[in-house]
């Protein structure tokens, strides 16, 4: 029976999570679309840019016509939802290709650079996090606290310069920019190379959610350590970081899970500026072309990707809390 | 954020100079060049791949010379016919695309189809018809007389019918020009080859990658010894790599002070946004304004040195006319201009004419930090004549609206003459479009545009496009009604390694970069 009811919890849970993905997409579609057409930039002077002294308004009004941008825009936004159902998302403006090949091509490369750097994140600031809340009030503690507020006051963009000036052209390191190495095809780059380019953007991503895992990890320990448990574990003579580690690893675990999921969106955020950075090509250049030129297929179809890419984060985040803590459940069927 | 970068980067680079590679001694069979230009859409020239620079996968049917002197390429003979509105052109009976089969005139025909009904930034709206008359004669039918259409000609790589799909051609382009595409990362790089059956110069390079990074990661590139061309940006440049030159461009890439030439009588475009300035109207204020600007000085204080005065559209190009020019950097004969036309200082030194007040606004791209500086000091020399100058920085979807009734910084500068018949009698606002923003109308100088259109070849066009500048009475130029107010021609900067010999530099066009590839395949290593 236990059995029966778990499975028909999670049957309820996924099911309601899709019609809210449902009802989501409809509405990012439909607000991003919104933005950019009121949105003041002219996506035909956009794309022809510094050409504009010598395209002429006849071939201005041959290309708004071609990408449909003479339509209102409740006839273009009725025609992009009737390909999408159809499953076709459109053509990009900007790199005159279909925008689901856009998003595969770099989609890929974002999604290592977001990987690794999410993992780094999540080890570096979850192990912080449990030292700093064991120590509380050393001057260890307070070392981590000063470097998580540093980190979490720091641009991106700007340690990404900091550190390609370090490490790329100072030391020689690192690889000064890209995926792969100049001059080597793509189907030639080794994995090894991969990560020798990722690892930079990837380590300046990363320093974007060390800070918050590892602060909250900190509180969460914190609290710990003045507990009951705790105080009877301390009078048997253990010292502080044995139980925390006992004790605080589990308990700060599901929150700094739960909130490296939900960190999703922000990776998103800061990954446009690091790949700028390292002349790294993904979604995130992807996006900024695409905002800046108005390139509105391409930028609904990274929205829509976005959301889905965010919400599965957090989908993953809720699953696991219920998961890793029966509580949750419980509590869930209880409320019902 | 980008001009706070620079002279931290430099400063920072500096400081680690020592940090710096010796060149290689082996002869190189490979090149690295970071040169922009990525086109964002491919390398499909019916989309306007290859406008700057040369196409390098495709071949063109003339090309431009260090002269800028059309030569042929897929051409071997164009005529014009006696009405001037028909071309015809025929080619090489030789030329294999790089899948090996033969290039024909019905490969010319399609690709000028193509790009004709596309709607990209190349624009062929003159061009009425095109047709393979056999397999090596095209002829080309214009909508009215334009010899500047040799510049079309000139820029447009022809595809292969057979094997053009518009999806996925600029991705794996096949083209009969001196290099094949390996590979590309959009956004990060191209590989190029030799294209064996290339029927023009060897190239000397077994291999040469393009690198798409940005000024300051370019920068950062060269400083580590690994780049062999790189673009710099003028406030980066100087601080020259060792086993490396500086490569300094001339340029018409150009930045002016377009001024609305009609008065504002409360006329609207169709759009709705305003025409007209009363003060800018009057040629005796832009006259002045061209005599008072010290354009060595912005040159100097602005562009980092690398920059020459800008007098007109296409400074030092052949259809360039010196002779409308006149002395700047004269506050005294601005001066003069100005009490001469009856503006009079008023109770606060600002001048008046017939109660109107000296006063204009002028409008800069806020994204792009030159611009900005040029109209900060452009207006700190145009103030002490006794005009009110407000700078404001916005987004071009801002200056539209006001680009018709205020002064605003623009760019231009192309290889094509035509350029300037956009900006003096392009139907501009009326039209809604950027070209002639201040409604520039003078039937004298359209008349010499017009009459020189139909020229029977590029040097005939050329006393026309001059006399259009300054006839001895009227013209677009600084003698003339002062349409504009040029400011500066912006160098191109480029770090070339010392052991490669790029061949004579044209006066490049707007856009920094890839032009500096326009011979490529002429490109030879000196070194042992």
């Amino acid at each position: 029976m236990a059995v029966t009811r778990t499975s028909r919890f999670w049957m309820r849970f996924l099911a309601g999570r899709l019609i809210r993905l449902a009802i989501l997409l409809p509405l990012v579609a439909g607000s991003a679309f919104t933005l950019l057409s009121v949105s003041p930039v002219d996506p035909v002077r956009a794309y022809v840019g510094d050409r504009m002294n010598r395209v002429g308004p006849e071939q201005q009004a041959l290309i708004a016509a071609k990408w449909g941008l003479d339509q209102p825009p409740l006839v273009q936004f009725g025609r992009w939802a009737g390909n999408l159902l159809q499953g076709d998302f459109g053509t990009s403006m900007i790199f005159s290709q279909p925008v689901a090949e856009v998003l595969i091509d770099r989609a890929g490369t974002s999604l290592a650079l977001m990987t690794l750097s999410w993992l780094l994140a999540g080890a570096i600031g979850f192990a912080l996090g449990i030292v700093a809340g064991a120590l509380e009030g050393s001057w260890i503690d307070r070392a981590i606290r000063t470097y998580c507020f540093a980190l979490a006051s720091a641009p991106t963009f700007w340690m990404g310069i900091l550190f390609l000036m370090l490490f790329s052209v100072a030391l020689g390191w690192a690889p000064f920019c890209c995926a792969g190495p100049p001059g080597v095809v793509a189907a030639d780059v080794t994995l090894a190379d991969r990560l020798a380019h990722l690892a930079l953007p990837a380590l300046t991503l990363s320093l974007l959610g060390i800070a918050q895992v590892t602060l909250h990890t900190r509180d969460k320990v914190r609290e710990v350590m003045a507990s009951d448990y705790a105080t009877l574990a301390f009078a048997q003579g253990l010292r502080r970081l044995p139980v925390a580690m006992r004790h605080g690893l589990r308990n700060a675990a599901l929150p700094a899970l739960t909130l490296q999921f939900a960190h999703l969106g922000e990776l998103f955020g800061g990954s446009i500026l690091a790949e700028t950075v390292f002349a790294y090509p993904g979604l995130g250049q992807a996006t900024v072309l695409a905002g800046t030129r108005s390139d509105a297929p391409l930028l609904l179809g990274i929205a829509l990707f976005a959301s889905v890419f965010v919400f599965t984060g957090n989908l993953i985040a809720d699953i696991l809390h219920h998961a890793l803590d029966p509580r949750q459940r419980r509590l869930a069927d209880a409320v019902r | 954020m980008r001009s706070l970068l620079y002279p931290v980067l430099a400063a920072a680079l500096l400081a680690v100079s020592s940090a710096t590679f010796p060149a290689a001694a082996a002869p190189k069979t490979e090149l690295m060049l970071a040169v922009h230009g990525e086109p964002d859409s491919g390398f499909d020239p019916t989309l306007g791949w290859g406008e700057y620079g040369y196409p390098l996968f495709q071949s063109t049917l003339l090309k431009r010379d260090a002269k800028l002197d059309f030569v042929p390429d897929l051409a071997t003979a164009w005529t014009l016919s006696d009405d001037r509105k028909s071309w015809t052109v025929t080619i090489r009976g030789d030329v294999k695309f790089s899948d090996g089969r033969p290039l024909t005139a019905r490969d010319v025909a399609f690709t000028y189809e193509t790009a004709k009904k596309t709607g990209s930034v190349l624009d062929l709206t003159e061009l009425v018809s095109v047709r393979a008359v056999d397999q090596q004669t095209v002829v080309f039918e214009l909508k009215a007389p334009r010899i500047t259409f040799l510049n079309t000609l000139s820029i447009l790589g022809i595809v292969p019918e057979h094997a053009y799909d518009a999806r996925t051609y600029g991705r794996a382009p096949i083209g009969s020009g001196p290099f094949r595409l390996v590979s590309w990362t959009g956004g990060e790089q191209a590989i190029v080859e030799p294209n064996p059956l290339y029927y023009g110069t060897k190239p000397a390079f077994s291999k040469v990658t393009f690198l798409f990074t940005k000024d300051d990661a370019t920068y950062a590139a060269a400083r580590t010894g690994k780049i062999d061309v790189a673009a710099i940006s003028n406030a980066l440049a100087g601080t020259v790599p060792a086993g490396m030159v500086q490569v300094v461009a001339k340029t018409v890439d150009n930045r002016g002070l377009a001024f609305p030439i009609q008065p504002d009588t409360g006329r609207k475009t169709g759009k709705g946004y305003p025409i007209g300035n009363n003060v800018t109207a009057d040629p005796a204020i832009r006259k002045a304004v061209n005599v008072a600007l010290d354009r060595n000085a912005l040159a100097a204080a602005v562009l980092n040195g690398f920059g020459r005065p800008a007098y007109g559209p296409a400074d030092d190009l052949p259809w360039d006319n010196p002779a409308h020019r006149l002395a700047d950097a004269d506050p005294a004969a601005a001066r003069k201009i100005l009490a001469d036309a009856g503006w009079k200082p008023g109770a606060d030194g600002i001048l008046e004419k017939n109660g109107v007040r000296a006063k204009f606004s002028i409008y800069y791209s806020a994204a792009d930090s030159t611009r900005q500086s040029l109209a900060l000091a452009s207006a700190d020399m145009i103030r002490p004549l006794g005009i009110e100058v407000e700078v404001l920085g916005r987004s071009w979807d801002e200056i539209r609206p006001r680009m018709h009734s205020n002064v605003v910084v623009f760019g231009a500068g192309s290889h094509d003459p035509f350029e300037a018949y956009n900006l003096y009698v392009g139907t501009g606002a009326e039209g809604g479009w950027w070209f002639n923003t201040g409604l520039y109308d003078n039937p004298a100088v359209k008349a010499h545009f017009d009459k020189a259109l139909s020229a029977a070849s590029m040097a005939d066009l050329v006393p026309g496009w001059q006399a259009a500048a300054w006839d001895g009475k009227t013209g677009y130029g600084m003698k003339g009604d002062a349409a504009w107010a040029w400011m500066v021609n912006i160098d191109h900067v480029y770090f070339v390694s010392e052991c490669l010999d790029i061949g004579p530099r044209q006066i490049e066009p707007h856009g920094h970069g890839f032009p500096i590839t326009y011979n490529l395949e002429d490109w030879r290593w000196t070194c042992p």
